[in-house]
């Protein structure tokens, strides 16, 4: 009964993301919403840890498996890949590189500014 | 005979079995290259193509799968939520990190897609790549992109990250262990997590709290620029 509770707190929390996705005059992606709104409830208690814990590690811990399908596509897009996968691996590799140097690069900065603020205080 | 693969259990069990295996042979070779969800996404491939059995019938099981997508990123949440004492205590140097990452990820990825020529659809599906699957492609998909490259992209680059973030670290120089977790959790979502968990505890717990605050991060760039 745990379990099922749990399932249904998740399941009513991506449900009413729907609801608030249609009712937002952007578009924003419903499984986005969800996490927000997952954690503002976590944040004001309306919903505590131990209500969603099981489920969540499970959700979390086979994240991937859930995506399966999604990857199988892949095969109703070989043509594409044919002619750019090169393009595409160069593509991946220097720009993660790049987000890797920026953002440790942009920490650095921030830390240091946090420990001149306190310095002064 | 087509009939027996349309049903709904055969992709689900499918799925299962691959992933399964997967798991297994990443568990013995424990190498980053070893991923279940490449694994599991050659082998079924490898079966729907063997056997002939249309990718329609597959999907009948995928998609009940696919109902679990929005469930699991919602549950990045309790992620988050779980690190709150540290998100509060380097708030700045997290949300410094995470906005420049993203921005530095979208903004490199578009200037080489165009370098490179590529048309929009395929940038579309690019742009994402840096987060964690289910946000990329839920920016992807209505932008026009196609979900299987925005898919594998994110897989590449997740395992980039995780095979060379210790090589990355030393190259850049990155001591401070914040720096280091935040770099590796905004260039290489959950896959690289994995491998910031091995190097420390805070290079993990940053680097798990990279991909939620990244993910929304990213979300918001988009609908500006998409």
């Amino acid at each position: 009964m745990k379990i099922i509770k749990q399932i249904g707190i998740i399941f009513t929390v991506c449900w009413l993301s729907i609801l608030v996705e249609k009712a937002l005059p952007f578009s924003f992606p419903a499984s986005v919403i969800g996490m927000i709104l997952l954690f503002l409830c976590l944040l004001t208690g309306v919903l505590k840890i131990e209500h969603i814990q099981e489920k969540a590690d499970f959700l979390l811990e086979n994240m991937a498996f859930f995506f399966v399908p999604a990857g199988v596509s892949i095969i109703n897009y070989f043509d594409v890949l044919k002619d750019t996968w090169l393009q595409l691996v160069i593509i991946c590799v220097i720009s993660t590189v790049i987000t890797f140097a920026v953002t440790a690069w942009s920490v650095k900065l921030a830390v240091r500014l946090m420990g001149r603020r306190r310095d002064n205080e | 005979m087509n009939e027996i693969f349309a049903s709904p259990y055969f992709g689900a069990a499918l799925s299962v079995i691959a992933f399964g295996i997967g798991v297994r042979l990443n568990r013995k070779f424990k190498t980053p290259f070893c991923n279940p969800l490449i694994i599991a996404i050659v082998l079924v491939s490898a079966v729907l193509l063997i056997f002939k059995i249309p990718y329609e019938s597959y999907n009948k099981g995928g998609e009940i799968i696919n109902m679990f997508l929005a469930p699991a990123t919602a549950c990045l949440a309790v992620a988050v939520y779980t690190k709150l004492q540290i998100l509060k205590q380097y708030w700045l140097p997290i949300l410094t990190g995470c906005a420049a990452g993203s921005a530095a990820s979208m903004g490199s990825v578009y200037l080489l897609c165009r370098l490179f020529g590529l048309n929009e659809s395929l940038s579309v599906s690019l742009i994402p790549k840096s987060v964690t699957t289910p946000i990329a492609v839920s920016i992807a998909e209505p932008a026009g992109g196609m979900v299987p490259i925005t898919v594998a992209a994110v897989i590449f680059t997740g395992i980039l990250g995780g095979v060379f973030a210790p090589l990355l670290i030393r190259l850049f120089r990155v001591s401070d262990p914040v720096a280091a977790g935040l770099a590796i959790g905004a260039s290489s979502h959950a896959v690289g997590t994995s491998k910031a968990i091995e190097l420390g505890e805070v290079e993990g717990a940053m680097s798990g709290l990279a991909i939620g605050i990244c993910g929304i991060i990213t979300v918001l760039f988009s609908m500006l620029v998409l």
